[in-house]
């Protein structure tokens, strides 16, 4: 039982009695309003705290979808995520989300449950070392043994989480640390304002772009992350300069906007990979040359310089050696060098011209064929029908795999962050958990989830998590009976010997009644506005089940290692895009 | 007798290698060092050396890393490790030092030690000998016949302020 103390964040008064309650309090205190989880026996204590505050728990249906749930909440609303399991089991259930949230560096805090202190190193029952099996994925980890430290350490936790480049925080609490008294709850919150980036590289910058040519802006999740949404807008207008979004910038950037020129890498449009390789300098903003992006690095944008801008500063030569690095955040990076752009006053967007003249000439073959393929029963026409149908409001969770391509390719993201998806990690199984997170953070905003039929399996229990929360989630399985991706290479690069990818899957219609839920199957010949309208309409969580082309692919795609010159465009016998 | 965390151009493996000494200060015991041990590898850094050890009385570790690539990628891996947060300061170290302790029969390691450059001193039997890794490898070679048994503990960063 401790004595009275100030909770110097807030200035309030508090009397935490337990370990759990100090950990409730320091949820409270960082102005959490959603966990994820699932209890179990290690976890007991504080979820016995646990109903005498006012958190709202949702209780998942399975640990990795807490982590992905969280995951997406977090990623939806720049806040940190909260998840919580138990100890053994529960805890490696939840490595897959914390290695998807640190590879796309999402800010999450996940609690576990520990055996209590006399059991650890013993092989007790549903003992495990997840400190030690998440280290590599984790940007930090706490095995709490003093609970004294329970609070502050929470609340360091969470300061851990999103400061920097975020990342998601592991705080272990042995069960009877969260039975034991607290004495000593203070904690003094280190606000930790980005530094603004140095002048002369900001100078050297701007100097570049000035400079350039045939420049290009390749915006990343850093944009999205330091919300410089604004500010690289601002950019690309003042100084004419067509912009590329990473597979998680994407929705950083109007799509509609004229300076938009799509997305770049393995599945990127050809016209985009083949503007890098013309480029004479890449802009890079929160991003980090990922190797879906790059292939074979040293054939990649041979004729840029680069400038790289990264809040991590040691991504910075990483994999790319920028002529300029700017390590810094990049909402405060890109509003220095808007100001050297107001300051000269000079008009390089006109110069720019031509540069955008001949990328718009090698998009027309695209263009050409993608508005084939939107009259036909397909990907592209699903996509489209979604955007028309559920507004521009619409947030977009996809799984990974074809579709996932498909929706970056096809779908029109114009509504800032309204893309989610596991870009690192490609965690199959994402979606769904993680539409629940964002349906949790917007309500009334409409969800849509775009996901195959393998990935959906892989979290499908969390339609009853769905049903019980009554989310409006609305799903779209594009089921063509493979773990599609793996199938298509396949059909590249194994001679088309399909080992072990035809999948199968329940009535997906008769699987959402027995959930309480409303699905439809739809197929060629169908009619795909009124099913998506149908959809629309319903109240709550409701599923389709698109019956697609089965060898439908992804084009245009460069093997893997390989560059633009090596980019397949056509398929010899398969439907590109799904009925084309 | 050297052992796997020998240096590389000490070795006489590939003299020609950029070695990189980096000191570390690292908080926090145990789950701290397998945390900074678990990025060193799960970043692939190309450790040549790795030699820990603690920082006078208290519970910090210091560790002095040799990273064999060029300076620039040094620089990116400490600017790496020093975001962990375990890490209280990285930094790169101006001059490291080798340490080894001797089991030696006879008593020319002594006048050797002094023509090599190496301060060696015998105590209860072990003989401490320290000394700049280059000159501790070319002292070890000169009176191979003599030592019986050696431990390396590789090279560690010089003490603040001593040259």
């Amino acid at each position: 039982m401790g004595e009275t103390v100030e909770n110097t964040a807030f200035n309030i008064e508090y009397k935490p009695r337990t370990g759990s309650e100090a950990m409730c309090e320091a949820l409270l205190d960082e102005g959490v309003e959603f966990l994820f989880g699932y209890p179990g026996g290690a976890i007991m204590p504080f979820y016995d705290a646990l109903p005498d505050y006012p958190l709202k728990h949702v209780l998942v249906r399975h640990e990795q979808a807490a982590a992905h749930a969280a995951d997406g909440y977090a990623r939806a609303t720049g806040r940190v995520g909260v998840c919580i399991a138990t100890s053994g089991p529960g805890a490696t259930n939840i490595v897959t989300g914390l290695a998807t949230a640190q590879m796309d560096s999402v800010p999450l805090v996940a609690i576990t449950g520990q055996v209590g202190r006399p059991a650890l190193g013993k092989d007790s029952f549903q003992e495990t070392n997840v400190m030690g099996m998440t280290l590599p994925f984790t940007k930090h980890s706490f095995l709490v043994e003093d609970p004294d430290e329970l609070y502050p350490t929470v609340r360091r936790a969470f300061e851990i989480a999103r400061s920097g480049r975020p990342g998601p925080v592991l705080v272990d609490v042995p069960k009877d640390v969260q039975f034991a008294a607290c004495n000593d709850n203070g904690y003094r919150r280190l606000r930790e304002f980005p530094q603004p980036p140095a002048g002369p590289s900001l100078e050297a910058a701007a100097a570049l772009l000035r400079k350039a040519k045939k420049p290009l802006i390749l915006a990343g999740h850093g944009v999205t992350l330091s919300g410089a949404e604004m500010e690289l807008r601002l950019l690309a207008e003042r100084t004419g300069t067509p912009v590329v979004a990473t597979l998680l910038g994407i929705s950083s950037f109007p799509e509609d906007h004229p300076l938009y020129i799509g997305w770049p890498g393995m599945h990127g449009s050809a016209s985009v990979n083949r503007a890098i390789d013309e480029s004479d300098l890449l802009f890079a903003v929160g991003m980090r040359f990922d190797d879906r992006i790059t292939g074979a690095v040293n054939k990649f944008a041979q004729n840029a310089k680069v400038v790289h801008i990264d809040v991590d500063p040691s991504e910075l030569g990483k994999v790319i050696r920028p002529t300029v690095g700017v390590a810094a955040d990049a909402k405060l990076a890109l509003r220095g060098i808007l100001g050297h752009f107001e300051e000269t006053g000079d008009d390089c967007a006109e110069q720019r011209s031509q540069w955008r003249e001949e990328i718009a000439k090698s998009q027309e073959p695209e263009k050409r064929r993608e508005e084939e393929a939107r009259s036909k029963y397909g990907p592209i026409r699903i996509m489209d029908a979604i955007k028309t149908i559920a507004g521009d409001e619409v947030r977009l969770v996809t799984d990974v795999g074809q579709h996932q391509m498909w929706a970056a390719q096809f779908f029109e993201f114009t509504k800032q962050n309204s893309h989610i998806t596991s870009g690192g990690l490609g965690t199959m199984g994402f979606a769904l958990p993680a539409a629940m997170g964002v349906a949790f953070a917007y309500p009334d905003e409409p969800v849509w989830v775009v996901a195959g039929d393998g990935g959906f399996q892989m979290n499908i229990q969390e339609l009853a998590t769905i049903r019980d929360f009554g989310l409006n989630i609305k799903v779209a399985i594009l089921n063509n009976g493979y773990l599609g991706m793996v199938r298509q290479w396949q059909q590249f690069f194994h001679n088309r010997r399909y080992s072990e990818t035809p999948i199968t899957g329940p009535d997906y219609e008769k699987f959402a009644a027995s959930y309480g839920l409303a699905g439809k199957t739809v197929r060629e010949g169908d009619d795909v506005e009124a099913a998506i309208q149908w959809a629309q309409d319903q109240k709550g969580c409701t599923i389709l089940d698109f019956h697609i082309d089965p060898e439908a692919n992804v084009f245009p795609m460069i093997p893997s290692g390989m560059s633009v010159k090596e980019m397949i465009e056509e398929s010899e016998s398969s439907a590109a895009y799904g009925g084309a | 007798m050297a052992g796997h965390n020998t240096p590389r151009h000490a070795t006489g493996l590939r003299p020609e290698a950029t070695l990189n000494p980096v000191e570390v200060r690292i908080s926090g015991g145990m789950l701290a060092l397998n945390r900074f041990l678990m990025t060193l590898q799960n970043k692939r850094m190309p450790v040549a050396s790795f030699t820990v050890g603690r920082e006078g009385d208290s519970e910090a570790m210091r560790a002095t890393i040799l990273l064999d690539c060029p300076p620039e990628a040094a620089r990116r891996y400490t600017t790496l490790l020093s975001a962990l947060e375990d890490v209280q300061e990285a930094e790169a170290a101006a001059e490291t030092m080798e340490v080894a302790l001797l089991k030696v029969g006879g008593e020319a390691w002594r006048e050797a030690a002094t023509r090599a450059g190496i301060v060696a001193h015998e105590e209860n039997g072990t003989v401490v000998a320290s000394g700049a890794t280059r000159e501790m490898a070319a002292w070890l070679a000169g009176i191979r016949e003599d030592v019986e048994d050696v431990v390396r503990l590789g090279p560690v960063a010089r003490p603040t302020g001593e040259a």
